[in-house]
């Protein structure tokens, strides 16, 4: 399934040419990746509407390095970057069915929007939103905000069985927090009384049909096609008004829609007999629609000029536009982008499910998951993870990143943003035997050493200081430069040097205390190394984590056969319970960041009590070289 | 750190533990309560779409007693959840102080606590339990409980009012029964060369009438005659005709009598050796479809038919021809299912089957080969069944035949034809006619009475009647006429059905067209009555229809009130018949109509004029309204009865 690259330029008219040129040599390189990706590939091809969008998604960019973008979101967004069609214009874009009412229903589209770029997020309402749906958000809206157009959210509420209302404020809080407005916030479920009406309509111009086959029956394969697809429309229309009067028991009777999918899928189902009550619709409903019945409705009514979704509803792509056009609606065009895949996790709501239940993790926004409220919780500044996916590129690739670059964009934001200060994580007593001053002397730290201007604040500094363990040694080797015997070091902002004078050790021998003696800075000689160090601090717990899982990808069965259970990383999370801050961080509050000198950046944790504060470290200062 | 972990660990578990989290029992116990919300969940969705299907009145009248029922239903089920099946009686009121429509189920219900769950409540306590819980609906203004726990509802007013505006505005219409079923009626089936007397009259009248009940209430009827033209006396009158008119191929042989053709037939089968012998014979060549003996049985028929067509167009009857030959062919077949199936033993080289719960087997082969009564009712009964595929399968047969129907249903459930709780299979039993000395109905001369003979006196004595009244100085001659066959023919039905089926009756001429009481002679000389108050205000249909679309029917008056309440019980009183099948409920129900409309029209002018002048100085169009709901109303019943009320008599 590779194309030349000249092949590619052919099909792919409007695509820039280097682009193409790179992906494909990309492509050349991950020939040998996984299998899947090549499975993909056929299918994709089959399909063979717009080559362009298709084509672009067989680029597999893995890890962050290779391949990532470079200009902004918007940049990427704006205009005609991606070369979309403009609102009103659908009808030129490859693909698009024209029927005698396109052209006559595209006027009356613009005459609602006023040519404005309509765009809408529509999450089902039945889990956390994770990284994946933060490339879906930054698509959606920034493709809006880029080009003066609305975004709605759009709440997939049909299926009645799964949803609580705690995930429909989580997910406009996540929308909200990556820092966009919704136009307005709407549901599928809105539609119902539309989406029946339609139906019948649809009945009514033979196009659907009720069905009696058993979910088992259609299931699978090449499934045998439907005996009732022929019955007289009269017979359909009183056997849907049964189904909506509950006379059928569930499975007992479905509505579908007369049409073959891309991959061969024969009359995909409409509407379902559920007796269960909705969200919001309560007891009026016990038919509710199926998304390919609801998904492209629901965008006409709302009249979406671009409906983005990723690229595994490419084989919904006929029933969307064919539907629109069996009822003579408005029909927007569906464009397909790639998946965003995270490795080292898992995104789906079963498996974190499983993994609170097993005690994995603590809860859906244990910072070791990457779903958005963990990533929230973890300390991951909202322009991190929008940047992170400017960079994954709003392209159609998909991608399939190692969490790193995540972490590496969230240094460059947290740099910016997270103020100094100073934090021991395995204290180790020193007194300073000739400090000068009777009682603690009051030191000045710049917020951003790199940028004065945005201010200090203060530290006590008295003769009892803390400094990490591992800034002490009795034994001097070449390349250590911090605190030794006849190796004085520096203490950061304090402008004092100290020396070793005295150390004190318990029965076993383990060093329990130093005895120092002080030099300021300006008259001592310049030692090899500053460490940073507290001085009446706070005593705080600090919690440090490490990836959950020790393979790439944990659901892949060839890589962990024993499932992903079995993959975890039993060092993923280490809490230091008695670790020591200094006193500029005393009245903080959660999801506040700092970074902690010489360890990294921390983000307060919801976990904080009055008495005791809680610190989540988000990433460390730099990449550990190990991981990369 | 680890303890804290260990105590995190272990207060999950325990929280796990509590929601039931052990063992595999969480799993189907969670399944079951997840099916039981669902069911809960369709019970309640199929109530509502009932209701939904109950309120889309415009193609049904609403039976406000199954409403109320249904009311009733939800209001027990709501305070005594547990009670399975409790009893759910709603009646109309006898007395006004009584409200509308009583529910009597609290002393039922204090019998089952007491027996189920040992609870003494007392009725009065579980009626005002009941009357708590009723539901939120359109039709009761207010509810009492009286004496030891009746529960009298009052009807609201502007609920009853509706009613009847939509009544006058969609017309009559049947109540709601659901699925379109098909229904199959036996009824009439005389036997070919006999004439019809007046057992068949009952048959003839209730089944028709049975007939136009179910096809006005939206049923797929299908109307049949099950003649008896296959017997062995066509042997003797084939070949009594072959010796008669030995031409009878080419000329069509005048039997103008054939009942003496019969009889004649008959004395020489009794007495000649040799005819008797050739009798046989053409029953062979008949049975193994001879063209010549096909013909001579079909000339006989045809004689027969005529006659019958006769009766049947004074009596304004429809039926569908299925004698017994008809099913001749299948006969054999049902003896090889029966056999099959071994449900047969021979006996004396006869076949036969016992049905448990009968004593009397059934013949369904003689020793000579030949087929029974019972074989041709087992073919018939499997035709209407699986062929015709009845959902109702209804026979209107005097009494006499009741066990042996019931014999041959039962064989029919036995060999899987059908299953009683999915099909109906009913015998609309009816009594002997009785004369007026009591004794079977005979002519004087102790014949069996002709009905031809019958319906020419009932013509004679109707215009006696007509004329007794001086009608005839009134009335053009076509309009007598009209009168005449209308009282006459009308009469004779409504005496039959009027009485309950399963009695036998007394034919009586001067009772059934005796203008007082509950007679068909009243209740259209009412009717005419009825319909000549707007006619003589004036007041043409088409003003009516625009006053029914645009005037509230005001029911302050308690005899409009009770007027308008007797009006809408139609279809309480039609989907009661369609269920016990007894039709005189509906004669009773438009007496009781034309009485209850006697006393409104007495105490409430619809109509006020001068004095002196004669001049119309008001109408009260509300109640030219009522007039004409019970009017409607009072048609339709007479159309189910097969009555033709006429304008003018």
């Amino acid at each position: 399934g590779v194309l030349s690259a000249g092949e590619a330029r052919n099909r792919l008219r409007w695509a820039d040419g280097k682009t193409i040129k790179n992906e494909v040599d990309l492509q050349v390189l991950h020939l040998l990746g996984p299998k899947t990706e090549a499975d993909l590939e056929k299918k994709t091809k089959a399909a063979k509407a717009r080559p362009a969008m298709v084509e672009k998604q067989k680029v597999a960019v893995v890890n962050g390095e290779v391949g990532t973008e470079t200009r902004s979101l918007l940049e990427q967004l704006r205009g005609e970057a991606l070369k979309f069609h403009k609102p009103g214009e659908n009808y030129k874009t490859e693909g698009y069915v024209v029927t005698p009412n396109t052209m006559a229903l595209l006027k009356q589209h613009l005459a609602v929007t006023g040519g404005q770029v309509r765009t809408r997020f529509p999450p089902e309402p039945n889990g956390i939103l994770h990284i994946g749906h933060a490339k879906a958000i930054n698509f959606n809206f920034g493709y809006a905000k880029a080009n003066g157009g609305v975004c709605f959210l759009r709440y997939d509420d049909t299926n009645p069985e799964k949803e609580e209302e705690k995930y429909f404020t989580a997910i406009r809080e996540m929308v909200e927090w990556l820092g966009y407005q919704p136009y307005a916030v709407t549901h599928a479920s809105d539609y119902f009384d539309q989406l029946y009406t339609w139906a019948l309509e649809l009945i009514r111009r033979g196009q659907a049909y009720v069905c009696h086959q058993k979910v088992e029956e259609i299931k699978g394969h090449n499934p045998p096609p439907s005996p009732w697809r022929d019955r007289p429309v009269e017979e359909s229309l009183l056997l849907f008004e049964d189904m909506r009067k509950g006379k059928f028991g569930e499975g007992e009777a479905t509505l579908r829609m007369k049409l073959v999918m891309e991959d061969g899928k024969m009359d995909p189902v409409a509407y379902r007999v559920k007796f269960t009550p909705h969200h919001r619709t309560g007891d009026k409903w016990c038919i509710y629609p199926t998304y390919d019945y609801t998904h492209c409705l629901c965008d006409s009514i709302e009249h979406i000029t671009h409906s983005l979704c990723t690229k595994e509803f490419q084989a919904r792509r006929s029933s969307y536009f064919w539907l629109c056009n069996a009822l003579d609606v408005y029909c927007p065009v569906q464009w397909e982008y790639g998946r965003l895949n995270l490795l080292y996790t898992v995104v789906s709501k079963r498996k974190i499910i499983r993994l609170v239940e097993t005690g994995a993790v603590r809860d859906w926004d244990d910072p070791r998951l990457f779903t958005l409220t963990a990533l929230r919780r973890r300390g991951f500044p909202p322009e991190a993870i929008n940047n992170f996916c400017a960079r994954v590129g709003v392209t159609v690739a998909q991608a399939t990143m190692e969490p790193h670059l995540l972490e590496a964009c969230a240094r460059e934001v947290l740099n910016e943003q997270a103020p100094r200060a100073m934090a021991v994580l395995e204290p180790l007593k020193v007194t300073i035997t000739n400090f000068p001053a009777p009682k603690a002397l009051e030191v000045l730290v710049p917020n951003f050493p790199a940028d004065e201007s945005r201010g200090f604040h203060k530290v006590p500094f008295q003769s009892t200081i803390y400094i990490e363990e591992t800034d002490f040694r009795e034994e001097v080797d070449k390349g250590y430069k911090r605190l030794a015997p006849g190796q004085p070091v520096g203490l950061r902002h304090a402008g004092y040097v100290v020396s070793v004078q005295n150390i004190i050790k318990d029965a076993s021998g383990h060093v329990i205390e130093l005895e120092v003696t002080c030099t300021k800075s300006d008259v001592a000689e310049k030692p090899k190394a500053f460490i940073h160090w507290v001085s009446e601090p706070l005593a705080c717990e600090v919690r440090l984590y490490e990836r959950l899982f020790l393979h790439k990808n944990p659901e892949d069965p060839a890589e962990v056969p024993g499932g992903f259970l079995s993959d975890l990383n039993p060092d993923s999370l280490r809490v230091v319970h008695n670790a020591l801050v200094d006193n500029s961080v005393l009245s903080t509050r959660p999801f506040d960041k700092f970074q902690f000198e010489r360890l990294g950046y921390f983000s307060v944790d919801p976990d904080s009590t009055e008495g005791k504060l809680v610190f989540n470290r988000t990433v460390t200062l730099k990449e550990d070289p190990g991981k990369a | 750190a680890f303890q804290e972990n260990e105590i995190k660990l272990l207060t999950a578990e325990i929280e796990h533990l509590k929601n039931f989290g052990c063992l595999g029992v969480s799993s189907s116990l969670e399944g079951l309560r997840d099916e039981n919300a669902k069911l809960k969940y369709r019970l309640n969705f199929l109530r509502k779409s009932l209701q939904e299907e109950r309120s889309k009145t415009a193609k049904s009248m609403l039976n406000i007693n199954s409403c109320l029922q249904e009311i009733f239903g939800a209001a027990i089920q709501a305070a005594y959840p547990d009670l399975e099946n409790p009893p759910l009686v709603v009646t109309p009121s006898q007395q006004p102080k009584f409200g509308d429509y009583q529910c009597n189920s609290a002393m039922g219900i204090t019998q089952i606590l007491l027996k189920t769950k040992e609870q003494k409540v007392s009725p009065r306590e579980i009626a005002e339990k009941i009357s708590k819980n009723i539901p939120p609906n359109e039709c009761i203004e207010k509810v009492e409980i009286a004496g030891p726990g009746f529960i009298n509802v009052h009807l609201r007013k502007d609920f009853v009012s509706k009613q009847l505006s939509s009544l006058l505005i969609n017309g009559v219409q049947p109540p709601a029964i659901g699925k379109r079923k098909k229904v199959v009626v036996d009824f009439s089936s005389p036997n070919i060369a006999k004439e019809m007397h007046v057992g068949h009259l009952r048959s003839t009248i209730i089944g028709e009438s049975m007939c136009r009940l179910f096809e006005f209430a939206g049923y797929d009827v299908l109307r049949l005659n099950h003649l008896g033209d296959w017997g062995t006396q066509f042997g003797m009158l084939i070949a009594h005709l072959q010796d008669k008119f030995p031409d009878y191929l080419t000329v069509s042989p005048p039997i103008g009598d054939l009942q003496a053709f019969y009889k004649e037939s008959k004395r020489r089968f009794d007495t000649e050796e040799e005819f008797k012998k050739r009798a046989y014979q053409c029953v062979v060549l008949l049975q193994s479809k001879n063209p010549d003996f096909i013909k001579a049985w079909e000339l006989i028929c045809d004689v027969s038919r005529k006659e019958f067509q006769k009766i049947y167009n004074c009596l304004d009857i429809t039926l569908i021809e299925r004698g017994e030959s008809f099913y001749h062919e299948m006969m054999k077949d049902i003896v090889k299912e029966f056999e099959d199936k071994g449900f047969v033993q021979v006996d004396d080289g006869r076949k036969i089957v016992f049905v448990p719960g009968f004593p009397v087997p059934l013949t369904i082969m003689k020793s000579d080969g030949g087929y029974t009564y019972d074989t041709s009712d087992l073919a018939a009964l499997k035709h209407r069944l699986c062929e015709e595929k009845a959902d109702i399968l209804i026979y209107v047969v005097d009494s006499g035949q009741s066990v042996h129907l019931q014999t041959v249903f039962a064989a029919g459930q036995m060999i899987g034809w059908y299953d009683p709780k999915v099909t109906r299979v009913a015998h609309a039993a009816f009594g002997v006619v009785l004369g007026e000395d009591k004794k079977k109905f005979k002519t004087r001369s102790g014949d069996t009475v002709r009905l031809i003979d019958l319906l020419e006196e009932g013509l004679k004595r109707a215009m006696d009647k007509l004329k007794d009244k001086e009608r005839d100085k009134v009335l053009t001659p076509e309009e007598l006429k009209a009168a005449q066959t209308s009282v006459a023919f009308g009469c004779i039905k409504y005496a039959d059905l009027s009485h309950n089926r399963l009695n036998d009756y007394v034919f009586s001429f001067d009772k059934m067209l005796d203008d007082r009481g509950n007679t068909a002679a009243y209740l259209l000389y009412a009717f005419t009555r009825i319909r000549a108050i707007a006619r003589l205000a004036s007041i043409d249909d088409q003003m009516l229809r625009k006053a029914a679309r645009e005037e509230v029917l005001i029911l302050d008056h308690e005899k409009e009130w009770k007027l308008g309440k007797c009006i809408l019980r139609f279809p309480e009183i039609l989907q009661k018949i369609l269920e016990d099948l007894l039709l005189h409920t509906l004669c009773d129900y438009l007496y009781e109509l034309a009485t209850t409309f006697t006393e409104f029209y007495d105490n409430c002018y619809c109509v006020e004029k001068d004095r002196q002048s004669g001049q119309i100085v008001k109408v009260n169009m509300w109640r030219l309204l009522l007039c004409e709901a019970t009017a409607t109303v009072m048609a339709k019943g007479f159309d189910i009865l097969g009555i033709k009320p006429v304008q003018r008599m």
